[in-house]
């Protein structure tokens, strides 16, 4: 009987304290502001969280940042299709061809430099005309080789061709971003000279590796397929070949060829009529601002877009965005290849992964 | 009499009543999670895509007319069809023997062969489908006694072979579990009677085993046609990307490509072949029956 008029004088106790500190825990929920980013997930989510959200928690202890992992952009701009009458997401990271749709969408706000003075200190490529967002990080196409088995290391993206390669090569197949990326350099290759208006010499090139490909879809990425021994060469993005390259140095290697490349640009937007988007600007502001971008790029070696980053030497020769990388980059325009991206995706099914 | 007359009308009012009642829940949930979403897509088919993915606003038939006008998505429909009976026959082929050995066991053993037949699907797809991968991969273990034996292993992974192969595997449990259903209609004592009549084994399974097993056979075909159809990730992961079925490209319309207008209309597509399924299961089993 004491003990159950002990644990009723506790409970008595525990709700009148509860009842009279109401007040004071709703004040701290109020102050509390609550945020999501949508990101990309695995080893992205994993370095993006430790580089840049959880220092941004720190500095900010009245933010919380929820993140929220996606498989690809596609997916991201489908999740904020279904929550647009009651968005739940602040901020997305998106590849740029994706969150052209989002913009034309009306799915996000168009940022300033009155609202984020920090777009002031980014690379003039990072403002891209007809993006609510500014670009985040800077990546470019990579051919991807199997160090134990190719040496010396291929300088060539025509390495891809060669018939002692027959059923080793693997990359994602258009519309994937990865298989547009290499029509543009294959196209380049075989003389085309715009891309956007005729991408026949490209998807005809890339027609004739087909039969070499083991597979267009490797799973579950082109980087492990290579490091796991299944292929041989393939393509791919330089931030995550050089992070698995440099976890697996004998296994994977990185090339970025001497015939240069195309850059892939992801997004940082701001979700139109989502709740707390003031703290989701303080976010952006820190993000785009330059520690965080330095904290970033040494963590995955993705480019900064903050010109005024000072990434270390080792980091920075990794990136896409070294002056001999940048010399040899195809100029591309991501809005423009995605008004076609479609027509081309339709070429490359007809004319390149059904051949044998 | 008359007092029976009264009341029975009340009855069968109540009785009414209480079916609807029972009935009501089940019918709230179809309309809400099946027959509204498929309202939704019919609706999302009528609407134009835009580059990038983006959705029109305004109703259109031009993703209707595309896709009924052009000869690649008629090859893939083909294609899918085709595959999918392919598969149907390759795992009744399969599964029928096993099935008729576990339905001749004594009761204690059947139960026994009977979960490990339907073990398989305590087991994810994805997780058999990288099974086969590992399996059929060039340093697989499948190439590997290929190759120990003196010849050279064709491909097996990343293309149709390899579809079919994790496919067949993998809705086997499906089929051996509704033909075990339809042995339950198999009498020994008919078989009996027939070899005592002089009937040859083979003539005991064409004249009286296989017509008594043609239900279960039926809704065995049924079910993995349709599984086939739908199946996704095995096309997906053992295809390599080459495997274009229906499945797959409504994933790679609604995720990849973003035309969800296209992907909608596949869907509905989709749908109707598996009307059409059902409508020959139905006719067939009429004249079984």
């Amino acid at each position: 009987m004491v003990t159950m008029f002990d644990r009723r004088a506790l409970l008595l106790g525990a709700a009148a304290t509860g009842v009279l500190a109401a007040p004071w825990v709703r004040t701290a929920h109020a102050q509390e502001k609550t945020i999501t980013l949508m990101a990309y997930t695995g080893i992205f989510e994993e370095r993006y969280k430790a580089a840049v959200v959880d220092p941004f928690m720190r500095a900010n202890p009245g933010i919380k940042v929820n993140y929220y992992g996606s498989p690809n952009s596609a997916q991201s701009l489908g999740m904020l299709r279904a929550q647009k009458a009651a968005p739940q997401t602040n901020l997305c990271i998106m590849d740029a061809s994706v969150a052209k749709a989002g913009t034309d969408e009306q799915l996000y706000d168009a940022v300033d430099n009155a609202r984020l003075p920090v777009l002031a200190e980014l690379n003039p490529m990072a403002i891209i005309p007809g993006l609510a967002g500014p670009a985040v990080t800077f990546d470019s196409a990579v051919l991807l080789y199997s160090a134990a088995k190719v040496k010396p290391a291929p300088t060539s993206w025509r390495e891809l061709w060669k018939p002692e390669y027959k059923g080793q090569v693997g990359l994602p197949a258009a519309p994937d971003i990865v298989g547009l990326a290499l029509t543009m350099v294959a196209d380049r290759l075989a003389g085309g000279t715009d891309f956007i208006k005729d991408p026949s010499k490209g998807i005809a090139l890339v027609g004739e590796m087909a039969p070499s490909v083991q597979t267009w879809d490797p799973k579950p990425d082109v980087y492990s397929a290579i490091i796991s021994g299944g292929l041989t060469l393939g393509v791919g993005w330089n931030a995550r070949g050089q992070l698995f390259s440099s976890q697996n140095p004998d296994r994977l290697g990185v090339t970025l060829p001497e015939e240069g490349s195309v850059f892939q640009i992801n997004t940082l937007n701001l979700v139109k009529g989502a709740p707390n988007n003031d703290a989701a600007l303080a976010f952006m502001a820190y993000a785009l601002g330059q520690e965080a971008q330095k904290s970033f790029t040494e963590a995955m070696f993705y480019a900064p877009t903050n010109a005024k980053t000072q990434v270390s030497a080792e980091a920075l020769a990794r990136t896409a965005a070294t002056p001999e990388r940048m010399a040899k980059m195809i100029d591309v325009n991501w809005i423009e290849v995605a008004k076609v991206r479609d027509g081309i995706t339709e070429q490359w099914r007809r004319r390149v992964i059904n051949r044998r | 009499m008359s007092a029976a007359l009264l009341t029975r009308p009340r009855a069968d009012w109540r009785g009414g009543t209480v079916l609807m009642a029972l009935l009501a829940p089940i019918l709230l949930v179809n309309v809400l999670t099946f027959l509204a979403p498929v309202i939704n897509l019919a609706m999302l088919s009528f609407r134009g895509s835009g580059p990038g993915g983006s959705i029109q606003e305004g109703l259109t038939t031009a993703t209707w007319t595309s896709l009924l006008t052009d000869s690649f998505y008629w090859e893939i429909l083909l294609g899918t069809v085709w595959t999918s009976l392919l598969i149907t026959f390759l795992t009744l082929l399969c599964s029928y023997p096993v099935a008729l050995w576990v339905s001749r066991l004594g009761a204690r053993w059947r139960n026994l062969m009977m979960v490990v037949c339907i073990s398989p699907l305590l087991v994810s797809a994805v997780v058999r489908t990288y099974g086969w991968m590992i399996l059929l991969g060039d340093q697989g273990f499948v190439p590997g006694v290929i190759r120990a034996m003196g010849m050279t292993p064709p491909r097996l992974l990343f293309n149709e072979t390899g579809v079919i192969i994790g496919l067949t595997e993998i809705l086997m449990p499906y089929m051996i579990l509704s033909l075990l259903a339809g042995f339950g209609k198999l009498d020994r004592t008919l078989e009996d009677a027939a070899g005592t009549l002089g009937a040859r084994p083979f003539t005991v399974f064409r004249r009286i085993v296989l017509p008594l097993s043609l239900p279960g056979l039926l809704l065995g075909c049924l079910l993995t046609f349709v599984l086939a159809v739908s199946s996704f990730i095995t096309p997906k992961l053992l295809g390599g990307g080459r495997v274009v079925l229906l499945a797959t490209e409504i994933y790679d319309q609604a995720i990849v490509t973003l035309n969800w207008p296209l992907a909608s209309a596949l869907s509905i597509l989709v749908l109707v072949v598996f009307g059409a399924a059902l409508a020959v299961y139905g006719q067939l089993s009429k004249l079984v029956d």
